[in-house]
């Protein structure tokens, strides 16, 4: 439009907004916040503002930046080219300096290994699936197979590496949030035949590393985040999750017990047939403590799910009422869920959790003041209609109002130890990922590729 | 024990980012004297904006007295729950404001 713009920006987010404004082609002009905004007192910030803040507004507005993107472009190889030949141990060094590993070492992604990789798609090496933030760079079909050897996965999950990926990169994922300060980690979710096909862990220690498939898939993910979208640590920059955590790896779902207890899969919930192999990649930004349970009946446990997963959901809940959605998940241990598919099917777990966990709304509107946005108000986001009218029944700030805004919006698992009493709940970090999913595409010769491996 | 002498194998290994798909391009040209001109105000209503737009707007007209302001609250909130349909429009608001020159915050 040809309209000049500046960019109010936090000091420690400058590197950020470099990779930013070179994954848009654009040099942007920025001014300096220095510091937290959230932490000054009414004088600091008034002086920062003074002082260097509109100062560095007028400077961009009127004469631009300085200096080019403070990250010089290089020119850059050709996609699938030899980039080096070296040791196992000059690879790994090598590979870590240039910011490609996520700090383990990596398989090295020989022309060969790759092959083996693109075996198992009928896709061509060269399609693109879409540009990702923040570089810029193109999703391709070889760049996944790269990432999956680099992440030492098995070429067999090829299929599965791009159905993750393409559900990433579904515009209502959000990709270009993943480098945000809550530092949430995607997680899989695997659903369907390719469970067994591929030797993922649904049963005790699901979450833990140990197994290949469920370990290397979570270890993918962050790696494609790192290497093809750009979103890296110091010393590289564009994440800027602050305290962050680690990936997670895949979650495999117990279908086993789901169809004995006449629950529908996860998959079937994200409204895929029984028969579909099935990722669905979420937003996790927090995990609730392990939940045990006890009794013989369903209240007894998931008014359990209520008290102790509802206490960690209450805290951020303020975020999914800002959106007017947000997407908690309990994965529900086998044998928990037995006692409980007795009477109560998924939704009558929904609905009991829907009615019976709720904050304050005083409560949450200081979580929500603290975090980001002294300006929030249930009053002012029942008038936009982003939350329903009882939202606002009163100004009481002692009021109770709902954590899980919509019952439909908790995802329900079983998977875990069968053999002991407990389950976990996995918070979703509001618009920012919530569950997307996609049906694995398997190549013609799926079968025989497969026997060919030992698994 | 294996001998430690014999040669450790060597991989040729593939470049493992993909190709950059965008075009460089310059930004629009500045605005040396903001007098006259009208500046919008584009806010993700987190990080205490609510504070520090009027302030910078002072500011703003202390140095250029003539400068006009369209505040945030007429463009709506691109990062809230109705984002992208907020920013689907920001197109047409800013022509129809006649902005000249534009705030974005706050990435903080």
């Amino acid at each position: 439009m040809g309209i000049p713009t500046v960019s109010i920006i936090g000091n420690a987010f400058m590197r950020q907004a470099d990779v930013v404004s070179r994954g848009l082609g654009l040099p942007l002009a920025y001014a300096e916040y220095p510091g937290a905004p959230m932490v000054d007192g009414v004088e600091e910030l008034s002086t920062k503002v003074r002082n260097t803040l509109a100062p560095g507004i007028i400077k961009g507005l009127t004469q631009g930046r300085d200096t080019p993107s403070s990250v010089a472009i290089e020119t850059e190889p050709t996609p699938g080219s030899v980039i080096m030949n070296g040791t196992l141990d000059e690879i790994q060094e090598y590979f870590y300096r240039k910011l490609w590993t996520d700090g383990m070492p990596i398989i090295p992604p020989t022309q060969k290994r790759i092959d083996e990789f693109l075996k198992f798609t009928d896709r061509k090496p060269d399609e693109v699936l879409r540009a990702v933030p923040q570089e810029g760079r193109e999703v391709t079909i070889l760049g996944i197979a790269i990432t999956g050897c680099l992440s030492g996965c098995r070429p067999e999950y090829m299929p599965l590496l791009i159905a993750v990926i393409e559900a990433m990169c579904d515009p209502e994922f959000h990709i270009e949030h993943c480098g945000s300060t809550p530092g949430w980690e995607p997680l899989v979710v695997v659903s369907g035949p390719i469970i067994k096909q591929l030797d993922f862990n649904y049963g005790q220690g699901v979450m833990r590393v140990g197994r290949q498939a469920n370990t290397t898939v979570g270890r993918f993910v962050r790696m494609f985040l790192r290497n093809i979208c750009g979103y890296r640590i110091p010393p590289g920059a564009g994440d800027k999750g602050s305290i962050s955590f680690t990936f997670n790896v895949a979650l495999a779902e117990d279908e086993d017990t789901a169809r004995e207890i006449g629950w529908p899969t996860y998959g079937m919930d994200q409204g895929f047939k029984p028969e579909d192999s099935v990722v669905t990649v979420r937003s996790v930004v927090a995990i609730t403590p392990p939940t045990y349970s006890g009794g013989d009946e369903a209240i007894d446990h998931v008014q359990q799910f209520a008290d102790v997963m509802g206490a960690t959901f209450t805290y951020w809940s303020h975020t999914g009422m800002k959106r007017g959605y947000w997407h908690p998940l309990i994965v529900v241990g086998p044998s928990i869920a037995r006692v409980i598919a007795r009477e109560w099917s998924k939704d009558d777990v929904r609905k009991y959790l829907f009615n019976n966990v709720k904050v304050t709304a005083g409560k949450a509107t200081h979580f929500a003041q603290m975090t980001s946005t002294p300006t929030f108000s249930l009053p002012k986001l029942v008038a936009e209609g982003t939350l329903p009218k009882e939202y606002h029944e009163s100004d009481d700030p002692e009021r109770l109002v709902r954590v899980f805004i919509h019952e439909a919006m908790t995802g329900i698992l079983v998977a875990g130890d069968p053999g002991r009493n407990q389950s976990r709940g996995y918070m979703g970090n509001h618009d920012q990922a919530p569950p997307t999913s996609r049906k694995v595409m398997l190549p013609k010769n799926w079968d025989a590729l497969l026997a060919q491996k030992h698994v | 024990m294996p001998d430690s002498s014999a040669q450790e194998p060597r991989y040729e290994a593939l470049w493992p980012l993909t190709r950059r798909a965008v075009e460089d391009r310059n930004t629009a040209p500045r605005i040396p004297d903001l007098n006259g001109k009208v500046i919008g105000e584009l806010w993700d209503v987190i990080f205490r904006g609510e504070t520090i737009y009027p302030q910078v707007r002072e500011h703003v007209r202390a140095k250029f007295p003539g400068a006009k302001f369209v505040e945030y609250s007429e463009f709506g909130n691109f990062y809230g729950p109705k984002g992208e349909a907020i920013a689907s429009t920001l197109a047409d608001k800013l022509k129809a404001h006649k902005v000249d020159a534009v705030i974005v915050g706050i990435g903080a």
